[in-house]
């Protein structure tokens, strides 16, 4: 056994999480859907030998505790038919993935002979077959109708590409050539993760890696265990909800226990709602990769590996057959949202126990926003969009007014990119006056924006969230403005539900508001310079500041009127508002 | 306006945060260098007190000089500041709000402390008009005119210095933005105006935009400081012209520089490479040269391949360095003009060695800076960092460094690693300096990778060239880690940026996005483009007094798979584009994407162009053979002790001056100049070539 010591330790560290960063930068550059391109939906990741994961890109957060659930499957499955040059193929929720979207491609690294490494990738692709463009739709009400449901496969035997896997794709997706380009592009970022590693290999020699990989994951241990450690003991339970099941139905309860003893933590989500009939069912997986997130963000120490040695300190209970851990057929299509309200639900348990780590509620995560149809010489498209977000007011700074939620790494789509590329215009972009929960450190701006279809009749499906439970408030800080879609017709105006399935014709317009993010402390607290800036940005109107903060902006200076100011002020605290 | 070709003095002035650079050639070819102090907000008082003191030193009067080559970081620094002009936006009505939402995307995860870069144009001072073009150029809105008084009348109300204008689609349809841009430059004289149509005539409203924002923003500032310099020398009777380095690595007139400083925000990084690529051709290796410049706070690398700079479309200004994702990005301002494509991470002589909460030891990004700056310049510091490392190795000397501006004790550098870093990890005191020698080394592999690796290049096939203060301290055990064996170590490491600039000609880009693909994807379509940007540029270039026949035009066309996010850049070689030439083009970027990826696509993805790039050079002069410089070269002094391998003893290294390398000899060896030492390991052959560098050979 060689001794690795802390120096050539943080060696191996660099060069993995370099290796893991050269596999996204390839993934990404060569990728053709917006989903991966403009929205970041991908991860790249290297595991040792046993399926322990010890490196992942700086992509998308939300995939990092799927890794260890999709290799012990892998391993179920193939055991020692695990050969040189072989690639792996998944993405069936009841086999180790996560949704039908996300394709997880797994390759093997060998050296001389022996096993020694995985590169892992995984992406969420535009389409995969189903019901509708996109494969994702909330109304899905079981997996079969979601798209193609593939198991463990192997997509390459010792070099040799399996031809009927590709045949049976591009039978049944809608535009094969991004689906089988994205799929490209997974297996060049496989390949780039393989010659790093034997790069590295090749630099200190086997034994010196495979120690160095393992003891990375006990590195990563000690250090989140070290700052569990310094939390005091003591649990918290917190409920949130999402507005619908996807299908119309009762708000879904979601709630969860932390519970913070010694160097572990566990989150308990025994009381949340049972398995739901829309597409917004978790794995176990997935809710697993959730928690991981939360500590993960509220962790001091900023340069955590990201290894498999994150998840050992925390112990996950989700039983199997409620909306967290869903059972055969569950459909998980859009279960993203789940995911999102988890995050919210957990930090908000969090927030209990460590009163400066957390953030009030952003906007609830990424509305999406699909549009599909035929162009008018005939090609098929989805354009698909994840609209994003804004963040909530911090225990010392406002929340930052639009920009992609901490779950996330999603960017826009720029509107000259769209207006280039498919039959879509779009009418405006921008944040929402008055939308941000108020609180002495404020929530973000909701953003708004508008598009027209301007060809024929397409489908639309929508996934938005936080219309009757708008985005919470920290410590008496006020929640957010609630989100809103809004369907501009020949006849008039339509509100939209949260979660919705239609089609629309050219010339139509859709609109969508996503909720204002929660404030942080007392709106009382709040500086007034802070509130007269806003309101010289137009971010809040003198009449909100007045009403909401107690701040009088006089209009023609913009100069906060002490005089008005201290008597609003007064008048709030006797009528009960905390100071 | 025109470079002269006589023979005259010439000065190149780097100016960076912490020195300013002179170097200046004299009528006989001898290089006199000067390194003070940089002397912000005034940064042009160093450069014209260096030159005044160097004419003094060689006897020479103001107007013998013949021409200024200067690279500046004052755009940089008035962005990073927030010291720029009160800056207005206007936008197409319904998109005010494109500059501060940027792309979403935060440039870290797990961060909730993340707070967004404040706008260089806050939303008061981003005002809308009515107006919209269609992605095809149809009007949807028509210019409403009569909103423009009203507009202008708002723009006077809050002072505004500068304006930017960018509408949208006008990258390609800029009827509508030239219409605003002539009424507010009509009724507005004094206010710079800046529209995105002649900054940055590219598809994507938030790059564009953040783009024209910049150039406005820090315009009135370049403006004045060129007026300032331009004053000075004046009166030292200089009247030469004044060229400024541009991020792309070419030199521009001060007139240009003034009106589109954004071009010229990475003007000191590039003109060290832009050196660099200077010497490619007389050093061997098919010009095949991986660049690393590592100073007090970071280390920079760049690719140079057949003697060619890599670009890069867009960078940001003001990202933090721990935020090196080349992917997220988000934690600064973007920029997208051309730039010589340059890896940077958080690796210098300052970084800070520290051990985390589970006792792994770190090396950087914080940096002690200049102040309080590393334990052993006894100037307050109490971290140990990677200088004080480098001298617990003996591989930096003690006493006097750069003409007294710097004093080492190297036994504060001792204690401070032995009692913060070797105690506690229960390590003697020359492993635990190696360790952090060699975790720096780690971290600039990062740099060094992502320019090379990460773009589908075996570093096998290149020779390093280091630079900087640190640069060749570090550059053979990086060579060695990169599989190079072959380094070198140019003349005046620590000065070679301000070389770079004595030696670079004139640089002009022309870009014009387009979408053509399947049928429209024709010959003649991109050699019309290329033509008439070749036209504009040669127009520019004849102002400044270059004839058609000395400038060099070379095109390039941004080519990918269709629907894919990345476009590879492609050269055009011929100079008149035949369907023959197409096809040639299009093979050369399937074997790009196969060498960068590991695949070709499917063979019956169509390809797209992008975008048509045109660059012009004129005026550039091949670094000489070689250069002798006006400062006499060290005497010899005593061996130094210094350690070498893992679990051996320091032992007595002899210590040589460059001048005293006149025979091919073996390391180790250290050897020491003004402002850096060149470590030879053992076993490494060392000797100075033609043209002055020192060149090791690694064994391997």
């Amino acid at each position: 056994m060689i001794e690795t010591d802390p120096i050539t330790r943080e060696i191996v560290k660099n060069a993995l999480a370099s290796a893991a960063d050269e596999m996204a930068v390839a993934l990404y550059r060569t990728a053709y859907s917006t989903v991966v391109r403009d929205c970041l939906d991908f991860s790249t990741s290297l595991c040792q030998a046993d399926g322990e994961m010890i490196a992942q890109g700086v992509t998308i957060p939300l995939h990092l505790g799927s890794i260890p659930y999709a290799m012990e499957t892998l391993f179920a499955k193939f055991g020692d038919d695990i050969e040189p040059e072989d690639v792996f193929i998944l993405n069936d929720p009841f086999d180790g993935g996560m949704h039908i979207p996300d394709i997880i491609i797994v390759k093997p690294i060998f050296w001389e002979g022996e096993r020694v490494a995985f590169a892992v990738t995984t992406a969420h692709h535009l389409d995969l077959g189903g019901r509708l463009p996109g494969s994702s739709a909330c109304d899905n009400t079981e997996i079969f109708q979601e798209g193609l449901r593939i198991p463990w496969l192997k997509l390459f035997r010792r070099g040799e590409a399996d031809e009927s896997i590709f045949t049976l794709l591009r039978a049944n997706v809608r535009v094969p050539q991004m689906t089988i380009g994205d799929l490209r592009a997974q297996l060049a970022a496989c390949h780039i993760g393989e010659r790093a590693v034997c790069d590295l290999i090749e630099r200190y020699g086997k034994e010196t890696f495979t120690h160095c990989a393992a003891d990375l994951i006990d590195y990563t241990e000690r250090l989140v265990r070290a700052e569990i450690a310094s939390w005091p003991d003591g649990s918290h339970t917190f409920t949130d909800h999402m507005d619908s099941d996807g299908v119309g139905g009762p708000p879904v309860r979601l709630q969860v226990t932390v519970t913070v003893k010694g160097d572990g933590l566990t989150a308990d989500f025994t009381g949340s709602a049972p398995q739901v009939r829309g597409a917004l069912n978790n794995t176990l997986s997935f809710t697993a990769s959730v928690v991981g997130l939360c500590v993960r963000s509220v962790l001091r120490e900023a340069d955590v590996p990201n290894t498999a040695g994150m998840f050992r300190p925390l112990e996950i209970i989700a039983p199997e057959g409620t909306v967290v851990h869903g059972a055969m057929p569950a459909a998980s299509s859009m279960r993203g949202i789940t995911g999102f309200r988890l995050v919210d639900t957990v930090f908000g348990a969090l927030a209990g126990l460590l009163p400066d780590r957390v953030l009030a509620a952003g906007e609830g995560g990424n509305s999406l926003i699909i549009i599909g149809g035929q162009r008018l010489e005939g090609a098929p498209y989805v354009y698909y969009e994840l609209m994003s977000g804004t963040w909530g007011g911090r225990p010392d700074r406002d929340g930052n007014d639009g920009l992609c939620n901490p779950a996330n790494v999603a960017s826009n789509i720029p509107v000259e990119q769209a207006e280039s590329e498919y039959p879509i215009r779009v009418e405006r972009y921008g944040y929402v006056p008055d939308s941000g929960g108020a609180g002495q450190f404020r929530g973000g701006l909701a953003v708004e924006r508008e598009w027209r279809l301007l060809e024929g009749e397409a489908h639309l499906a929508i996934r938005s969230d936080r219309r009757l439970h708008p985005p919470y408030g920290l410590y008496g800080g006020k929640r957010g403005t609630p989100s809103n879609t809004i369907l501009y017709h020949q006849d008039g105006e339509e509100v939209l539900p949260t979660m919705v399935s239609t089609t629309i014709k050219a010339g139509e317009r859709v609109y969508h508001r996503q909720a204002g993010a929660g404030g942080w402390g007392a709106p009382l607290k709040r500086s007034p310079a802070a509130v007269a800036d806003d309101v010289r940005n137009g971010k809040v109107s003198a009449e909100a500041a007045r009403i909401d903060h107690g701040i009088v902006v006089a209009e023609a200076s913009g100069e906060v009127d002490e005089a008005a100011t201290g008597t609003r002020r007064r008048e709030m605290r006797s009528n009960g508002d905390a100071a | 306006m025109k470079v002269e070709e006589r023979q005259s003095i010439r000065v190149g002035a780097d100016v960076g945060g912490t020195f300013t650079d002179v170097v200046l050639i004299d009528d006989e070819g001898r290089v006199h260098t000067h390194k003070v102090p940089s002397t912000p907000p005034d940064y042009e008082k160093a450069v014209l007190d260096a030159i005044e003191q160097m004419l003094g030193g060689a006897g020479s009067k103001g107007s013998e000089i013949g021409q200024i080559s200067h690279g500046t970081t004052v755009a940089t620094n008035a962005v990073l500041e927030r010291r720029g002009a009160v800056t207005a936006l206007i936008t197409t009505r319904g998109f005010r709000d494109v500059l501060e939402l940027r792309r979403i995307r935060a440039p870290q995860i797990y961060d909730l402390f993340f707070s967004k870069p404040p706008p260089l144009i806050e939303r008061s001072l981003r005002l809308e008009i009515s107006e919209r073009m269609s992605a095809d150029g149809d009007v949807l809105v028509p210019l409403k005119e009569s909103e423009l008084p009203e507009l202008v009348e708002k723009l006077q109300e809050e002072g505004v210095e500068s304006v930017a204008v960018c509408l949208l689609h006008s990258y390609a349809f800029p009827r509508n933005e030239q219409a605003v841009g002539e009424f507010l430059r009509r009724k507005m004289p004094g206010v710079p105006v800046s529209l995105s149509c002649e900054v940055l005539p590219e598809r994507k409203e938030y790059e564009r935009t953040a783009t024209t924002a910049v150039n406005a923003y820090v315009r009135p500032v370049m403006e004045s400081y060129l007026k300032s310099m331009r004053n000075g020398l004046k009166g030292m009777q200089i009247e030469a012209p004044l060229l400024i380095m541009q991020s792309a690595g070419g030199l521009t007139p001060e007139e240009d520089a003034a009106t589109r400083p954004v071009f010229a925000l990475e003007s000191g990084p590039a003109a060290g490479v832009l050196a660099a690529a200077l010497t490619a051709e007389s050093v061997g290796g098919g010009g095949n040269i991986i660049t690393l410049d590592m100073g007090g706070t970071t280390a920079k690398a760049s690719i140079i391949e057949g003697g060619r700079l890599a670009y890069s479309p867009q960078y940001e200004v003001g990202a933090s360095l721990s935020a090196g994702s080349r992917l997220l990005g988000g934690a600064g301002e973007l920029i997208r003009a051309p730039s010589i494509d340059i890896a940077e991470v958080g690796a210098g002589g300052g970084s800070v060695a520290y051990l985390d909460s589970a006792g792994g030891l770190r090396v950087g990004p914080r940096s002690a800076g200049a102040v309080p700056g590393p334990v052993c310049y006894e100037r307050g510091g109490t971290e140990p960092t990677l200088t004080d490392a480098n001298v617990v190795l003996g591989y930096i000397r003690d006493g006097e460094l750069a003409d007294g501006e710097v004093r080492i004790n190297p036994e504060s550098a001792r204690r401070a690693i032995r009692d913060r870093i070797a105690g506690p990890l229960g390590l003697g005191l020359l492993e635990a300096a190696e360790g952090i020698h060699r975790i720096a080394n780690a971290r600039t592999m990062r740099a060094l990778r992502s320019v090379s690796t990460e773009r589908g290049r075996d570093p096998r096939d290149f020779l390093l060239m280091a630079f900087g203060g640190s640069g060749p301290v570090h550059a053979a055990g990086l060579g060695r880690e990169l599989g190079i064996d072959r380094i070198l170590v140019p003349p005046m490491p620590g000065l070679f940026s301000a070389l770079g600039l004595l030696f670079s000609g004139v640089e002009h880009h022309a870009v014009r996005s387009c979408l053509l693909s399947g049928d429209s994807l024709r010959a003649e379509a991109i050699q019309k483009i290329r033509d008439e940007l070749s036209t504009a540029l040669l127009s520019q270039f004849a102002a400044e007094g270059f004839q058609a026949d000395e400038v060099t035009l070379g095109g390039s066309v941004d080519v990918r798979f269709q629907g894919q996010t990345s476009e590879i850049r492609i050269s055009l070689e011929d100079g008149v584009l035949l369907e023959a030439g197409l096809r040639a083009m299009e093979e050369r970027f399937e074997a790009e994407h196969e060498r960068l990826y590991g695949h070709r696509s499917d063979p019956d993805n169509p390809r797209e162009a992008l975008a048509v790039r045109v660059i012009g050079r004129a005026g550039a002069r091949g670094l000489p053979g070689t250069l002798e410089t006006a400062r006499p070269s060290g005497g010899s002094a005593p061996d130094r002790q210094a350690y070498f391998g893992r679990k051996g003893e320091a032992i007595g290294v002899p210590v040589i001056s460059r001048g005293e390398l006149t025979e091919p000899m073996e390391g180790p060896l250290l050897i020491d100049e003004y402002d850096s030492t060149t470590v030879v390991p053992p076993g490494t052959k060392v000797e100075v070539d033609e043209q002055g560098n020192i060149d090791m050979r690694i064994s391997t």
